[in-house]
């Protein structure tokens, strides 16, 4: 599903160079549930960008899927964000004019689904997030664990095969995160991929498989033997 | 992506910022309204004055006597108007034209009078319409009686009523004036500038057989202007041509170019040639005004770019193509146009019939003019929303996410 063959990235700022990514090398397969951990800075992000074709790699190979995206397109890299993956992020990224029900719609109008069936899974998607309620309020009126709701309804409306979800509960109290861990972890029994970067030790034990890092490195990849099941 | 998700987006936008949208639609609205209004009261203009034209006749001819050339012999006698008619076929009507200014004044009231001699045939070349009585004829013109023609309008605030046949005015100058008997009641003419001006304060216009008139203001009988009206359109020029040869024959002064004949209709073209110019220079002026209103439209473009810079990262790490970017800006700042140019549409036709209505001429709102108005809005929304929108279709993701 995911292959990655000595990834670098290198941020150059002016005069200065800045490698995040030092070689990355890993595989992860369909059904997966991966959590990356390692201090600030040590390139979690960086590399969840890339996973996503948010960002493109220094050099290196990427396959995903069985298909090499080095070489794309812009507009190829949107297609794939658009169908494949599914993010979700800290700072939730909703869009604030919208009502919660259109922003779980969006992605589903740039994969161009017609206008009843968006409506119809962006209501199947909210049920699946337990958020059937709110879907006519706007993000700024809802709490944070609901806002993060919305963004996984959003992430699997289009039905990825992947979810990238860097810190997702990052800005969210213990029982709110254990609440968002059950929805991702459902996620992944019906047959998604999830990979989530976390600082905490708790919910990268909701996973199956923890990646350390390191100054742009993997020094660790191990799987995890007491797994939290809801 | 299609059209509707884009426009419902557009005006979501709008709407959600509505003082700003307002403000940067103003310019628009302003350079839509001012082109709008002008051009048609430009056309306006043009189609009263050629209203006007067409009811003296398109088949007029005015022969004039060059006065700063002419010697007293040049000059035209009521004789050469008689041969003219008689003896020229294409010649249907023929009148000389005398002009005076003077007073005339009724029991009750006094004006300004702009006094016309003419003979009986005046009323077929004026084309206007008698309302009460008559023009006065044949044997009053030539015995020179005392029977003036005047309008409705003069009528009214002579003797308080449309009907003044029979009725008495005191004609002349200030100091010697004689009593004319009203025959007949036109039509008020010149409508056009009757609207301009209080009704009171215009001087009225009397006509009156230029016999009679070289007795009230003692003047000798020559002429040095005349009309002649050509029995059809294709005959105007040939008539006129003829007409001066005659003369020439009659004065003997050949050697001399002393007639002028001028084709009415060709001064029409000619004023109406000034008045389009005059338009199209003022039009695009205003026009102008839409260039600045275009790029009020590209300044609050970019600004709003730049706020939603983070909006921006969000649909593309979601799936949305740089064209969809595009698009999306692109559709607001041209419905920003088009609101904009059909708020001004409107404003520009009411502002043409209100100017309209103080200067008397009915404008001409033409269906080219509104679509060429709304396609012109739409086309300055893309013109000046183009560079916004492709800066926002190639933010790079990443960076536009982690914008704050
Ligand atoms: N756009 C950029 N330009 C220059 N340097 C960057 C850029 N983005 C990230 N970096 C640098 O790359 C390194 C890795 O950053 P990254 O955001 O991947 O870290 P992280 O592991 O996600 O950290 P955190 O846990 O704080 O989110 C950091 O040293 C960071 O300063
Ligand atoms: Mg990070």
């Amino acid at each position: 599903m995911i292959k990655l063959e000595n990834v670098k990235k290198v941020y150059t700022t002016g005069e200065i160079s800045l490698t995040a990514l030092k070689g990355i090398s890993m595989e992860i397969k369909p059904g997966e549930f991966v959590s990356i951990m390692g201090p600030s800075g040590c390139g979690k992000s960086t590399l969840m960008n890339i996973m996503g074709c948010l960002d493109r790699m220094t050099s290196g190979k990427y396959t995903l899927n069985g298909r090499d995206i080095s070489g794309l397109s812009d507009n190829e890299l949107a297609e794939i964000r658009c169908r494949e993956i599914g993010f979700v992020f800290q700072s939730f990224n909703l869009l604030p004019r919208m009502t919660v029900l259109e922003n779980v719609e969006l992605p589903m109008v740039y994969a161009g689904i017609p206008r009843k069936e968006r409506r119809e899974r962006a209501l199947a998607a909210l049920e699946k997030v337990d958020l059937g309620n709110r879907i006519r309020h706007r993000p700024n009126e809802i709490s944070g664990g609901q806002k993060q709701r919305v963004a996984i309804a959003r992430a699997i409306v289009n039905n990825p095969s992947i979810i990238l979800a860097d810190e997702p509960t990052g800005n969210l109290d213990t029982k709110v995160t254990k609440e968002i861990m059950k929805i991702i972890q459902k996620l992944n029994d019906d047959g998604t991929t999830v990979v989530l970067v976390t600082h905490e030790p708790d919910v990268a034990q909701y996973s199956k498989r923890i990646i350390h890092m390191l100054d742009g490195e993997i020094i660790d990849d191990k799987l995890v033997n007491d797994r939290k099941i809801f | 992506m299609n059209l509707v998700e884009n426009i419902k987006m557009a005006i979501d936008s709008i709407m959600s910022n509505k003082m700003r949208s307002f403000l940067t639609m103003l310019g628009i609205i302003i350079g839509i309204s001012s082109v709008i209004s002008i051009v048609s009261l430009g056309v306006g203009g043009q189609n009263t004055i050629t209203g006007e034209f067409e009811k003296i006749g398109v088949s007029t001819i005015r022969i004039s006597v060059k006065t700063t050339e002419a010697e007293t012999s040049d000059y035209i006698t009521y004789k050469d108007i008689e041969q003219l008619k008689e003896k020229i076929d294409y010649i249907k009507y023929a009148t000389p034209i005398k002009y005076q200014t003077g007073v005339a004044s009724s029991e009750k009231k006094s004006k300004t009078a702009m006094v016309y001699g003419t003979n009986e045939d005046m009323i077929h070349i004026d084309n206007t319409e008698i309302l009460y009585g008559r023009f006065f004829n044949r044997i009053e013109f030539e015995e020179g009686r005392a029977v003036a023609v005047i309008d409705e309008t003069a009528a009214r605030s002579f003797f308080g009523t449309s009907d003044a046949v029979g009725q008495t005015l005191n004609i002349g100058s200030s100091t010697s004036k004689k009593k004319a008997t009203i025959v007949g009641v036109t039509k008020s003419q010149f409508e056009m500038f009757q609207n301009m001006a209080d009704e009171e304060e215009l001087p009225v216009v009397v006509y009156m057989p230029a016999t009679f008139l070289d007795i009230l203001y003692s003047k000798d009988s020559r002429i040095s202007e005349l009309y002649i009206m050509a029995n059809s359109k294709e005959n105007t020029e040939a008539a006129g041509i003829l007409a001066k040869n005659m003369l020439m024959n009659r004065h003997g002064n050949r050697d001399r170019d002393v007639y002028k004949a001028e084709n009415l209709m060709k001064q029409l073209d000619q004023i109406n040639t000034v008045l389009g110019i005059f338009t199209a220079f003022i039009a695009a002026v205003a026009a102008i005004s839409l260039l600045v209103g275009g790029v009020g439209v590209m300044n609050i473009m970019l600004v709003s770019v730049t706020e939603r810079t983070r909006e921006i990262g969000i649909r593309k790490a979601i799936g949305a193509k740089t064209s969809n970017i595009m698009f999306q800006f692109l559709t607001e700042s041209v419905i920003i146009s088009c609101i904009g140019g059909i708020i001004g549409l409107i404003l520009g036709i009411a502002g043409a019939y209100l100017l309209g209505q103080l200067a008397g001429i009915t404008p001409s709102v033409t269906p080219q003019i509104v679509i060429v108005s709304i396609a012109f809005s739409s086309a300055v929304g893309i013109f000046f929303g183009i560079y916004p929108a492709r800066k926002a279709a190639k933010l790079d993701p990443i960076e536009a996410l982690r914008y704050e």
